[in-house]
């Protein structure tokens, strides 16, 4: 069955977010939410999961921090101990308060660039990637929310357009997808 | 919404104030320890004094120890120190100390070491009798028992203890108000909106400034007219080049470390404070009755000015009132050090107070992205506070040049645990519970982890203080519960006490709709 996606473009992100609350309220699936900037509280609503890339940023992190201190400790203590200062550099241990900030730096280096590369593979947006929004003015100054057919198969197809022209929208397109 | 204090918020305050009182003065009869004795081998023991004691005091203390050490034979030899032994030499030369234990009766009163003995025991004739004791314990084990366990010690003639702790207190709680005073003019100069429901609640914080200034010119007083050492640049014998207190180092920085020209700065720092303090309290109330734009203008410019004054004033402050203390010592940054701290115990004491009123149901105005707000404050000031903490602390320990680093090898070698333990403290609980959006929104989290890291800034200011006042004799007793406690119930009644006399909400500030409905 050929699958049929609403886009309804709004120029406020007030308004968007009223309209998926009462979309929500009557138990229409929005599948989808493109806005130029973060919606706070837009998640909840449209019931989509909190990211879990603030995991991946710890994992990254730790990483990071990991491969500092393996090879700090080759480079410092195993291979070529040097004096620096006069502080203990025969042993990591004592001598950990001196490389804290690059140990420091190194972790954000690899948790930001994970986390940033992630980012973009994950949202299939690497540079060159065909863009996925469905109009480019969802980069400037609207906002679109999608909704799936066949994620609305419990209700009419005239009551689901009646309920998203309730919600006020600025333009509407409909797209079959096979 | 008008906020009466509560009969019950004044018992709790006032009894915790009460309670603190009567801690305090079992504390201050308690201490006596003032002697401390190290170990050389089963037949010697060094003996050291830091404190104020004349000649006749001291033979008294001898006398004191040949009687209760009756068995053994003593010898009292003063001790010439030529090891430059961090925690006592601070403030002297090292050779200086051996003309000292004789030259003190007639010099009087002074900061710094008085005696040091090294105690040669030998057995007595009579030996026998004390046959059981012996067996067990050498005669150097049983003096260092006796002088840790207080049987042989001495009062603390200078209460050195007690003035550190007023000036810990002292500046710790002027800090919070001062803290509460800054962010309520960063709010005005910025132009901010948000918080504009939380500016009475900072006005009544900043209200108890006064506490804190009363204790600090108390110590400072006293020290000015030789009460206390706790400044040793005050002491004119140390400027003498003919005294063999002389301190050529404390010399060179006459030009600024003089008691007038303190005095002066002093005075500067706590008339511009309480003026401020007064207009902006005034201009709140006026605007209520007034309204318009034309007082929240005059006001923002106002807070400007502050700010500039504070930007000097809360440097020169830190350096005054704590660096100073190691006068030898100095580190650039130690004034946005003390800064951060002091802001963010003052945020702290903004959250406390706001859960606590908002408990009660007078804040209805505040929302949880208000309270998610301060907690993003003391989150971040926390890692302020830490980056600077290590900053300083990195540098100097891994250039370790012998005239900065002497200020952290007393702190590691006598406050280990206190030293590196407020660090973590203060670093690792707000990092690591603090990290999540939910928890800066819960009261439970923000109260546990918020009181630990104010009572972690305590120390921070207790760690600044000790180390050159009391050196190595630093205790933690019932005169630092007693005080401190003390201190917190007067503050908070204060607080809340100021708090009644205004309504918890100002009237007519512009930005007041946008801070109602404020939202991240």
């Amino acid at each position: 069955m050929a699958d049929k996606v609403i886009f309804a473009m709004y120029d406020d992100d007030d308004k968007l977010m009223d309209g998926a609350k009462h979309l929500v309220a009557n138990d229409v699936k929005v599948s989808d939410v493109y806005s130029p900037m973060p919606l706070h509280g837009i998640d909840p609503i449209i019931g989509i999961e909190p990211t879990r890339l603030a995991i991946t940023s710890f994992m990254y992190g730790i990483t990071g921090v990991m491969l500092a201190i393996i090879g700090i400790r080759y480079m410092m203590i195993v291979d070529w101990p040097m004096n620096i200062g006069g502080k203990p550099n025969f042993s990591l241990k004592e001598n950990m308060l001196s490389f804290v900030p690059i140990f420091f730096e190194f972790t954000v280096l690899c948790a930001a660039h994970g986390m940033a590369i992630t980012y973009l593979i994950r949202n299939k947006t690497l540079p060159g990637m065909p863009p996925r929004n469905p109009d480019p003015r969802t980069t400037d100054d609207k906002f679109v929310m999608e909704i799936k057919t066949s994620e609305n198969t419990h209700i009419k197809e005239s009551v689901l357009s009646k309920l998203i022209k309730d919600t006020g929208f600025l333009e509407i397109e409909e797209k079959s997808i096979s | 919404m008008d906020y009466k204090i509560s009969e019950r918020a004044k018992k709790v305050t006032l009894g915790t104030a009460v309670l603190g009182l009567v801690f305090l003065i079992i504390g201050f009869f308690q201490q006596k320890d003032f002697v401390y004795a190290k170990k050389v081998d089963d037949h010697s023991v060094e003996l050291l004094y830091n404190g104020n004691a004349d000649l006749e005091t001291q033979n008294q203390l001898k006398e004191t120890i040949i009687s209760k050490m009756h068995g053994y034979q003593l010898e009292f030899h003063d001790f010439m120190d030529t090891v430059n032994h961090g925690s006592y030499n601070n403030h002297k030369e090292a050779t200086a100390n051996h003309e000292e234990a004789h030259s003190h009766s007639e010099e009087g009163n002074q900061h710094g070491p008085t005696f040091k003995w090294l105690i040669h025991i030998g057995h007595a004739t009579h030996r026998d009798n004390h046959a059981n004791a012996g067996d067990h314990e050498s005669g150097s084990d049983l003096l260092i028992d006796m002088a840790n366990s207080g049987d042989i010690s001495f009062f603390d003639q200078g209460f050195r203890r007690f003035w550190s702790n007023l000036l810990v207190n002292g500046f710790f709680f002027f800090g919070i108000a001062l803290g509460a005073l800054f962010y309520l003019a960063l709010h005005y100069a910025t132009e901010s909106g948000w918080g504009v429901v939380l500016l009475r609640i900072l006005e009544g914080i900043m209200s108890a400034m006064p506490i804190g200034m009363a204790a600090l010119l108390i110590v400072f007083i006293v020290g000015t007219f030789g009460g206390h050492h706790i400044y040793a640049w005050m002491d004119s014998h140390i400027l003498d080049p003919n005294s063999s207190h002389f301190d050529p180092i404390i010399y060179g920085k006459k030009a600024y470390l003089n008691i007038p020209f303190f005095w002066i700065r002093v005075v500067a720092y706590f008339t511009t404070f309480v003026l401020f303090l007064r207009w902006f309290k005034k201009k709140s109330k006026e605007e209520d009755e007034i309204g318009g734009t034309k007082i929240h203008f005059t006001m923002y410019r106002r807070a400007a000015l502050f700010l500039v004054f504070f930007a000097v004033f809360s440097s020169t402050m830190s350096w005054d009132f704590i660096m100073s203390i190691d006068a030898h010592w100095f580190s650039t940054l130690f004034g946005w050090y003390v800064f951060s701290g002091i802001w963010l115990s003052g945020m702290i004491m903004v959250m406390m107070i706001t859960l606590y009123l908002r408990k009660g149901g007078y804040l209805p105005f505040v929302n949880e992205s208000h309270i998610h707000d301060v907690g993003k404050f003391m989150f971040a000031l926390s890692f302020l506070w830490s980056y600077l903490w290590f900053s300083q602390f990195m540098l100097i320990w891994y250039s370790n040049i012998p005239e900065e680093v002497i200020y952290f090898t007393e702190r590691i070698n006598n406050y280990k645990i206190l030293f590196f333990g407020t660090f973590i403290v203060n670093f690792f609980f707000p990092m690591v519970f603090f990290m999540s959006r939910d928890t800066k929104r819960s009261a439970g989290f923000l109260i546990v982890i918020g009181l630990l890291i104010f009572i972690g800034h305590w120390f921070d200011v207790f760690n600044m203080i000790m180390p050159g006042t009391l050196f190595d004799q630093w205790e933690l007793g019932l005169l630092e519960l007693g005080m401190f406690m003390m201190f917190l119930g007067i503050f908070i009644y204060s607080v809340l006490n100021s708090l009644s006399k205004a309504p918890l909400l100002l009237k007519n500030h512009p930005f007041l709709e946008e801070s109602k409905h404020h939202e991240y």
